[in-house]
């Protein structure tokens, strides 16, 4: 890597750094019997379109997103199944990603990821599409819950196998 | 809910896992990959695996380690047990340093296996029955065609065989299947209608270039970090080499090179952030990519379809206004005598600069003042006087424009004018498609029309009834030929002739009684036997008569070099080929010993002798064998321009091996006074590679408008079009295993066309709607996309996909001088089609992809 792009990372990483401490403490231990935690991450009534909320599952060290694209997308949720969540672990080198306007920019090597169309790269370099989350809407309380991932995490030999 | 099959953990290698260096496969970047293959049950764990990588941490950004879901298969081995086989980016090799594209970043997915995507990988020969293909045996095929080509030959004369087979490296595998094809069809069969892969004809690209004693591949990786400039000419680094632009343009644009540049600059020369000027009429991603990092460092000047070498020239003339130039370097470098035909025809010096430019804005579309900025970039001298370090790359949008020659020739030019090769940061040639690996006996036809050319044009050969065999190989002339849709159409007719001449009576299962059938089917009709030697079944083998099935990659021992280093690897072999499928080497000397067979049981000797000399028993020996034709290559350092530029004498296998993803870069020397073999970095620092070591100089032709093939559609308001075609960053060439990677056909569904807003909304075409796009060659459906990467007035489709090609729209115009075709310039009308859309628009991203904006 050139070091220019090494540099320019550690920029844009402080702010997902310190996502990396605000998750729940409990997750670490679900790799060990190797199944998804549910994790609630969000409420839909809060959700805005095209706002994105920054959390980290299904442990500390994987930052995601959830978003609400405002148009039916693959594997969404509520009533335009509009709402998804992501990795934002870039599934090339594993740079930081960027939600802006439907999709998720990585400006390491300029990956671009259509979130309402499963994460597919529709540009750029990443050879895996990004890693989705599979989601639960409680319908009485609108609570969003976590309870899985669909795609390896970049970087990990398994979603749920760190020590 | 996902689109496609994903798996959320990887087979961990065990630390004694097999293991194997190769090369990507696929385009001229060509990275460096390691292999690992180990048997499924067993695995490595965590802290202890063949990576020794520790896998229980997350792995760090940008570590050079990566290892995802597509980088994963499992394969069966002949002996019926299956491996787990991992294809990972090498991070010690230094032209990707662990980094890959979408395309590399798939090989895994491409093996064969019985049962995944890749199943329909050809095992067996195949002849065409009445009612479709059926297998038969290797003894039979190599009797059939080798009789048949005897045969032929002894009563039409060697030039009733034609042939279409690529000549290059990575996907095509390299210098020991050019070799073995070389034998067999130049010095074995001897026939004029040889073709390379796509084209018409069997010639150089770059003869406007090797014509001037420069060969196209002269520079570097590093010349792209250290260069001040980086002119990029109808090459979209970015889609297309992908790697070689992330690694070694982008840091340079970034400023992450100036370090390196300070070492190897001149004391107090000025090392700054480097600059690119992007030459192509579309607002492409690599512009848009360039624009992100720095919008002040990015000149983008796009040109009319097909005025470029006006523009070179205009560029080379204010150069010389200026007195961009080394008049030291000019007198003792480069052919004066000829200089002054560049003079008069190129920078035509009797006219005015301010006439002179006035022509060449007319005729461009390009302004005076990008033309001044443009060449001041490229030429001007740096603060202090130093030299501007500048490094051209054309690639497609030059060689496939119209007059070929004229073209690269006008580029090469313009940078020895302003001395801008062999010097560090500096190099003018091609960025490239494909890898090469090219080694042949000498070609029928050497030149260009000024060096005893131009070749033959084998497609208006065989659609205007001439041969009786057609062999073609790795290449799909149905799709990737120009005016394809005449092509298929008069190639079908011919092998339905055939066809249907054997059919009547019943198509005989003996050989014998099938070749003395065919033969007089040859008497009576006009009818082609098609031959295609290909790993998959193609658009083109459907009006075969025989299908043999070759080995891809990975699955035989190949070597090839890149195009950015010239550097030299192995492509070693880790898996087998399935069923019964051989390396193309390998089915060549089959068919060229039968042959010698057949010459000699005739008492010929003669012929016997020409088909004599492919008895190789191992890629080890053809490789070695294809070194003797480079001759004597004992030369100094100062003497390694008059080494042919893949020269790999005296490298083998085994050494190869031993070097890995590190290489030797070719031309490979051999030390006179030590007898060491040495590899070349960087080209003509000395001499050029002609016979008395100058440059020499040509008087290119004057602008004289379109020729007849695109003239008749100027002034014709059905075609108001300007049309030119290019690559998508996802697939490969035709598609052949990307159309079978869910992924990569959910993300490229169909072919595609860029339009401008402004014509977009005259036809009422919206992104995600189908157009059909047509002119008096042919048409193609295809998926739109309405953005700004197109101009008014011009429209871009995807030169060819599985499901269409847009060579169906191109002229039958060759460059006279060269017959190579104009690809990339036509006319098309462009109509709302009113059919139902295809159900891949429901999964295709209709985003954008050269808008990488986040504000
Ligand atoms: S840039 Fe080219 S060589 Fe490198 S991984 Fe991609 S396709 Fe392969
Ligand atoms: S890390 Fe390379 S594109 Fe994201």
């Amino acid at each position: 890597m050139s070091d220019i792009s090494r540099r320019k990372f550690l920029q844009t990483t402080s702010a997902s750094a310190l996502l990396l401490f605000s998750g729940l403490g409990r997750e670490s231990q679900a790799a060990s019997v190797q199944s998804y935690p549910s994790k609630k991450i969000g409420n839909i009534k809060n959700l805005k379109v095209n706002e994105p909320l920054a959390f980290n599952y299904p442990d500390n060290n994987s930052p995601c997103v959830l978003v609400n694209v405002g148009k039916e997308a693959s594997g969404g949720i509520g009533q335009g199944k509009s709402v998804v969540s992501f990795s934002t672990r870039c599934t090339h080198m594993g740079c930081p990603l960027t939600y802006n306007n439907g999709r998720l920019v990585c400006k390491c090597h300029y990956s671009m990821f259509d979130v309402s169309r499963n994460g597919q790269t529709y540009q750029g370099l990443a050879s895996q599409w990004v890693a989705q989350v599979v989601l639960r809407l409680d319908a009485a309380t609108g609570n969003i819950y976590a309870e899985g991932v669909e795609g390896l995490i970049y970087g990990r030999i398994g979603n749920l196998k760190l020590s | 809910m996902s689109l496609t099959k994903r798996k959320d953990t990887l087979p961990i290698p065990p630390v004694d896992a097999e293991r194997y260096t190769t090369v990507c496969q696929y385009c001229s970047a060509g990275c460096g990959y390691n292999v690992f293959v180990w048997p499924e049950k067993r695995s490595g764990t965590a802290k202890s695996n063949a990576f020794h990588v520790d896998l229980s941490k997350q792995g760090d950004i940008m570590s050079g380690f990566s290892y995802t879901e597509t980088m994963h298969n499992v394969i069966t081995r002949k002996n019926g047990n299956r491996y787990n086989l991992a294809i990972i980016p090498a991070k010690e090799s230094r032209i990707n340093k662990g980094d890959y594209s979408i395309r590399g970043g798939t090989n895994a997915l491409t093996a064969y296996t019985p049962t995944g995507v890749t199943k329909d990988r050809l095992k067996y020969p195949l002849l065409r029955k009445e009612n479709g293909f059926v297998a038969i045996s290797w003894d039979h095929a190599v009797e059939i065609i080798a009789t048949l080509t005897k045969k032929s030959m002894d009563k039409y004369g060697a030039d009733s065989v034609a042939m279409k087979f690529y000549d290059h490296g990575s996907s095509g595998l390299g210098f020991e299947d050019n070799w073995g094809a070389g034998k067999f069809f130049l010095t074995g069969v001897k026939t004029q209608y040889l073709s390379i892969h796509n084209r018409p004809a069997y010639n150089s690209e770059v003869w406007g270039s090797r014509e001037r004693g420069m060969h196209e591949l002269n520079y570097d990786v590093d010349d792209a970090r250290l260069a001040d400039t980086i002119v990029l000419w109808g090459a979209n680094a970015y889609e297309g080499a992908t790697i070689f632009y992330t690694e070694h343009i982008m840091p340079n644009l970034q400023g992450g090179s100036i370090d390196e540049k300070k070492r190897e600059f001149a004391s107090g020369e000025p090392a700054d952030e480097g600059r690119i000027v992007i030459i192509d009429p579309r607002k492409n991603a690599t512009t848009t990519v360039s624009q992100d990092i720095s919008a002040e460092r990015v000149l983008h000047l796009r040109p009319n379809l097909g005025t470029d070498w006006i523009l070179a020239n205009a560029l080379a003339r204010i150069a010389w206004e200026n007195k961009w130039y080394d008049n030291d370097y000019l007198q003792k470098r480069t052919d004066m005598k000829t200089f002054e035909d560049y003079k008069s025809k190129s920078l035509e010096l009797a006219k005015s600069l301010s006439a002179f430019l006035a022509d060449a804005e007319k005729i461009t579309g390009v302004s005076r003042k990008e033309m001044e900025e443009a060449a001041a970039w490229i030429a001007k001298p740096k603060a202090g006087g130093f030299k501007r370090r500048t490094l051209t790359l054309y690639e497609k949008g030059i060689i496939w424009n119209m007059k070929n020659y004229d073209q690269v020739a006008a580029i090469a030019q313009l940078n020895v004018l302003t001395h801008n090769v062999g010097r560090p940061g500096t190099g003018c040639g091609r960025l490239g498609g494909h890898q090469e690996g090219y080694v042949r006996p000498g070609a029928p036809t050497p030149g260009s029309i000024y060096a005893g050319g131009p070749p033959k044009n084998v497609d208006k050969y065989v659609t205007g009834g001439g041969g009786k065999i057609y062999w073609v190989g790795a290449t799909d002339p149905y799709l990737s030929t120009p005016n394809s849709k005449f092509f298929k159409k008069s190639v079908k007719k011919r092998a339905t002739d055939l066809l249907d001449y054997l059919d009547n009576g019943g198509i005989p299962s003996d050989p014998k009684a099938y070749i003395a059938k065919v033969l007089e089917a040859f008497e009576k009709t006009d009818g082609l036997f098609m031959v295609v030697q290909d790993i998959y079944k193609t658009h083109t083998s459907e009006d075969a008569m025989l299908i043999l099935p070759a080995a891809g990659w990975g699955e035989a021992v190949d070597t090839s070099i890149n195009c950015h280093s010239r550097l030299l690897r192995i492509y070693d072999k880790f898996m087998d080929a399935p069923g019964e499928a051989l390396p193309d080497w390998k089915i060549l000397a089959l068919v060229g010993n039968k042959i010698k067979a057949l010459y000699t049981a005739d008492g010929n000797k003669e012929m016997a002798a020409r088909f004599s000399g492919m008895e190789w028993k191992t890629d080890a020996e053809v490789f070695a064998d294809g070194a003797q034709e480079f001759g004597d290559n004992r030369a100094t350092e100062a003497e390694e321009a008059r080494l042919s530029a893949e020269c790999y004498k005296g490298v083998t296998h085994e050494m190869l091996r031993k070097l890995g993803n590190e290489g030797i870069q070719t031309p490979v020397r051999q030390d006179p006074a030590t007898g060491k073999l040495f590899g070349t970095k960087r080209r003509y620092q000395h001499t050029f590679a002609s016979k008395d070591g100058l440059f020499k100089w040509y008087g290119t032709d004057a602008w004289t408008g379109y020729p007849a093939e695109i003239a008749k559609y100027l002034d014709n308001p059905t075609y108001p079009y300007w049309f030119t075609t290019g690559r998508s960053q996802h697939v490969w060439q035709t598609m052949y295993h990307d159309k079978r990677i869910p992924e990569k056909l959910m993300t490229v569904p169909l072919p595609y066309l860029e339009i401008h807003p402004d014509d977009a909304s005259k036809l009422s075409l919206n992104t995600g709607d189908m157009a059909e796009v047509f002119n008096e060659e042919g048409s193609c459906l295809a998926l739109v996309y309405v953005n700004d990467a197109t101009k008014p007035g011009l429209v871009f489709g995807i030169m060819f996909h599985a499901k269409g090609t847009m060579n169906n729209l191109t002229s039958s115009y060759t460059d006279p001088k060269t017959t190579i075709p104009w690809y990339k310039g036509t006319k098309v009308g462009v109509k709302k089609y009113y059919g139902k859309l295809d159900d891949a628009i429901k999964t295709v991203s209709l985003l954008s992809n050269n808008d990488f904006r986040t504000q």
